[in-house]
């Protein structure tokens, strides 16, 4: 007798949540401003001023020698090797990501959430501190010390040491952006993929790699600006050698250091730019990925 | 920290477990744990009074005092103003909402010296905002207070803003009907939802400043017994090539930090448990 | 208290949600809203309790316009499909949570609300889960609370959304009839959504069918059921066999079948017979020109009731029959039998009955 109405409820509900925002949950609007004001206060105070201030201080002296600053030889020395450092760092440890994350998230073992806080370790541990390792590790006094200069090989104070103390900081990045992904998408269409005689390495190309990239661009996006901007770990390992082993965080402090304030925040503004543009490609990823 | 490692593969047809878990605890190894480890290693070599002495020391006190106490004072400003921010974000509608949203990240994509720096000279006495004070914020504990606010609001933000946006209208309705006016429905049926989004939040932003290195050094003039953070301590011992000074202060920071994540989990924990959040 | 709802009209950007909505309620009635999904019925149950706003219209308790009145001062309860309870209170926090609320002037005291939380709580069977957190229940025990926490603000109206949507078919039975018996012991004016037209014929006293965000029809459950006034009604309300014909002086024809219909004497070339399967007589023999040849495909025998599914043989269509156990056992007819069947009772509608 009862005639089967599998319709879904939700229909009716769903477009009065979306069309107007219910009549019972609205603030007076003299609330409603007051928080924006606060908000925007705040914001402005914290995070614009602040922003503005750099390219204002770095435009200050005028056009050619904000140019100057930026083609001074040890400018380009530390850009080229900040690129470098990113050029070596991101590609690892989104590999590492990438492998850590099929790990944990397409197989079931004992120690799992072990080894998920320790993947985010880095995360809490003071920047100067990664870099202390890597000298009690790698120093003149330090555990392979000895060894590393009998054989007249250079980590601290050299690209070794800023490249492994910075892949320290940055490690979590990629991986902990992926894990929570992969977890959500399940094992269903990998299982399939490679019941259909798909290879390990085509399903993942072919399966896993479309399902999760933009996650794994954000991750990217995330370890790239902090492997750009890292200071307290670089700082530490570095030795601070002009045009040798300063990465441009580096390069802006000693240029402020020496009161060279035009030319310390020029290079700050170069930097800014790149945040800038990691908040928009943020952005975008995060727009792509909602209407996936 | 020793990971049993059973293999429970549970007759998966996807490859690839030996390998990719192999490089995963051997890059983890050589990457965070090895070097890490170094920290108690070296800290082994000390006698205790050696030790104590070392982390006793006022100096070094003084700057537990300093790092613990602004990191507080920024982590509760950005619970109160970050909660505010994520609200704003979420219910209203107001021009230019979706810079201010992009904007919140800003911290995290600006290197901490570019935003060092910035702070140092917008604060300083003579600064865009500094002038306008009587009193001296940067080259003050006020001056590390602002940098890590900077430093930590995103974590605030980003932690509440999703749960608020999940939030079920329902239990507003409800409260609403049941005759609660807006604030007591805030205050009463909202907040307590929030509670463990913002705890989160501050947990992840003070733990962060308490390390923090970059931000601050330039806006705190590094005074010693005054303004001097703790990571500035081990920094200033490893330019005196005093390591094992460096490491007994390091050992210090982490066992705290690790404290701290450990306290962090077990609120979690508690608090899914008791709820039984879906 | 008395409910008056004149002319109200919602649209959701270009979404009709209401269109020009008129109903009255008296007082301690219990009335189900129905209709499909999008029909309208849970916005309508909305704007009652305030928690959204209308278009145009008005809304009236007890005579009194209360169109612009907050939800917080409508003295409705309302009870949500699922349930929102707040889920770090316990169940006494919940139910109590309406008193505590109250301005210091009109609160009652600790030890009042407690007593009144407690008896509410007797009267839900939940006396001894006081203490427990929503988790701890199960979905029929959270509905209860629901309701008791929607009561203890003393509600002059109460208002159920899909109060048993979420809930498993047994439980589902049990708090029905006990909400049937709640309303009768303490008559305060209640309406629910449903879209399950058993719950609302089993549980309400009158019944107002929604659809595409206007009323069917409005009447007690026999009526609606009985003499439904539109093809949507008839086809929502129970199962039906369609015989889709000519009509011509007064008699509709499909195939062989020819049957009269002296209330209907204009011609139509595309009209509906609405036949429910019980009224769909089975013969063994033809009786006169009103039975027309059916084959029997399946036979369904589970309770008192047989279902018998017929094809028609003239034309390719297929039938649904209801009789009695003790009928079926006198036919003696078997799967693959060719029987002869009658509408018993018959309501035609012509084309303009579907255009809405």
């Amino acid at each position: 007798m009862t005639k089967p109405l599998e319709v879904e409820q939700e229909t009716s509900l769903k477009v009065g949540n979306v069309a107007t925002k219910s009549y019972a949950l609205q603030e007076s609007a003299l609330v409603k401003w007051s928080l924006i004001t606060i908000s925007l206060i705040f914001l402005a105070l914290f995070l614009i001023l602040p922003l503005v201030s750099i390219f204002v201080t770095a435009l200050e002296k005028g056009w050619a020698t904000y140019v100057a600053s930026i083609a001074d030889p040890d400018a380009l020395a530390a850009i080229k090797l900040t690129l470098t450092v990113v050029l070596i760092v991101v590609p690892l440890n989104a590999i590492f990501g990438i492998v850590a994350a099929w790990a944990i998230t397409k197989f079931s073992f004992k120690g799992k959430n072990v080894l998920i806080t320790l993947i985010d370790l880095p995360f809490a541990v003071s920047p100067v501190i990664a870099g202390l390792v890597f000298i009690l590790l790698f120093g003149a006094q330090g555990l392979f010390g000895e060894w590393l200069f009998q054989n007249d090989i250079k980590i601290v104070f050299a690209l070794p040491g800023i490249v492994i103390a910075t892949m320290f900081v940055t490690f979590p990045f990629v991986a902990r952006e992926l894990i929570p992904l992969m977890q959500m998408q399940g094992i269903t269409e990998e299982e399939a993929s490679i019941s259909l005689g798909a290879s390990g390495w085509k399903t993942f190309f072919f399966v896993t790699l479309p399902n999760i990239k933009w996650g794994l661009l954000y991750g990217l996006i995330l370890c790239n600006a902090r492997t750009i901007g890292e200071f307290g770990a670089v700082s530490v390992v570095s030795g601070h050698i002009r045009g040798m082993t300063n990465t441009m965080p580096l390069h802006i402090e000693i240029l402020y250091n020496e009161y060279q304030f035009t030319a310390a925040f020029a290079v700050a503004s170069l930097m800014s730019i790149l945040a800038i543009i990691t908040i928009i490609i943020k952005n975008i990823i995060e727009w792509k990925a909602k209407d996936v | 920290m020793e990971l049993t490692l059973k293999k429970r593969k549970k007759n998966t047809i996807i490859p690839g477990f030996t390998l990719t878990l192999g490089y995963t605890m051997l890059y983890l190894s050589i990457i965070v744990l090895l070097p890490l480890s170094m920290v108690f290693f070296n800290t082994l070599s000390m006698s205790w009074s050696e030790f104590w002495e070392t982390i006793a020391d006022p100096r070094a006190v003084a700057s537990y005092k300093l790092s613990f106490g602004t990191a507080l004072a920024a982590g509760i400003i950005n619970v109160i103003f970050g909660t505010i921010i994520a609200w704003v974000l979420v219910r209203y509608q107001f021009p230019g909402k979706r810079i201010v949203d992009g904007l919140v990240d800003l911290p995290f994509a600006l290197p901490t010296a570019v935003a060092g720096i910035a702070l140092a000279t917008l604060y300083s006495p003579n600064g865009w905002v500094g002038q306008f004070f009587d009193f001296k914020i940067a080259f003050t504990p006020l001056g590390i207070i602002i940098a890590l606010t900077f430093i930590g609001l995103p974590f605030v933000v980003r932690t509440v803003q999703p749960v608020l946006q999940n939030l079920s209208s329902e239990i507003e309705e409800a409260s609403a009907s049941l005759g609660a006016t807006r604030l007591q429905t805030f205050t009463k049926v909202i907040f307590p939802e929030l509670l463990p989004a913002i705890i989160t939040g501050f947990s992840l932003a003070f733990a962060r400043s308490l390390g923090e290195y970059g931000s601050v050094v330039f806006i705190a003039g590094n005074m010693p017994m005054k303004t001097e953070i703790t990571p500035l301590i081990i920094m200033t011992k490893l330019e005196q090539y005093d390591y094992v000074g460096a490491t007994a202060i390091a050992t210090v920071m982490l066992i705290t930090s690790f404290v701290l994540l450990l306290l962090i989990n077990i609120i979690q924990w508690y608090t899914n448990r008791k709820f039984n959040l879906k | 208290m008395s409910i008056h709802i004149q002319k109200v009209s919602k649209t959701f950007g270009s979404f009709q949600a209401l269109q020009d909505i008129s109903i009255d309620i008296e007082s301690g009635e219990l009335i189900a809203l129905l209709g499909p999904s999008g029909s309208g019925k849970t916005t309508l149950l909305r704007i009652l309790a305030g928690l959204e706003g209308l278009d145009e219209g008005a809304i009236l308790f007890d005579g009194q316009n209360i169109t612009n009145v907050s939800p917080k001062e409508r003295k409705v309860g309302f009870v949500f499909q699922h349930y929102a309870l707040f889920r770090h209170m316990t169940v006494f926090d919940n139910v109590a949570y309406g008193l505590k609320v109250r301005p210091r002037k009109t609160r009652p005291s600790k030890e009042e609300i407690s007593k009144k939380v407690t008896d509410l709580l007797a009267l839900v069977k939940l006396d001894n889960f006081a203490d427990r957190y929503p988790s701890q229940l199960s979905g029929g025990q959270r509905q209860r609370v629901a309701l008791a926490r929607a009561l203890a603000v003393e509600p002059k109206v109460l208002l159920l959304d899909e109060p048993f949507g979420a809930l498993d078919a047994k439980v589902r039975k049990e708090l029905r009839r006990w909400l049937r018996k709640l309303h009768n012991e303490f008559h305060v004016t209640s309406i629910f959504v449903t879209h399950d037209q058993e719950e609302a014929l089993d549980v309400a006293n009158r019944i107002i069918v929604m659809n595409n965000g206007q009323i069917e029809q409005v009447g007690t459950p026999e009526e609606v059921y009985e003499h439904p006034n539109s093809p949507f009604v008839y086809d929502f309300l129970g199962n039906v066999n369609l015989f889709r014909g000519r009509l011509h002086k007064g008699k509709l024809t499909q195939g062989q079948f020819e049957i009269d219909v002296p209330t209907y004497l204009d011609s139509y070339d595309d009209a509906v017979g609405y036949v429910r399967p019980h009224d769909i007589q089975i013969e063994k023999e033809p009786l006169n020109n009103e039975t027309v040849a059916a084959k029997i495909v399946h036979i369904h025998m589970v309770g008192p009731i047989v279902q018998i599914e017929l094809k028609r043989e003239d034309v390719d269509e297929y039938l649904e029959a209801e009789i009695p156990k003790e009928h079926y056992r006198e036919l003696n007819i078997n799967n693959g039998d060719t029987v002869y069947i009658r509408p018993k009772q018959l309501r035609v509608f012509i084309p303009e009955d579907f255009s809405i």
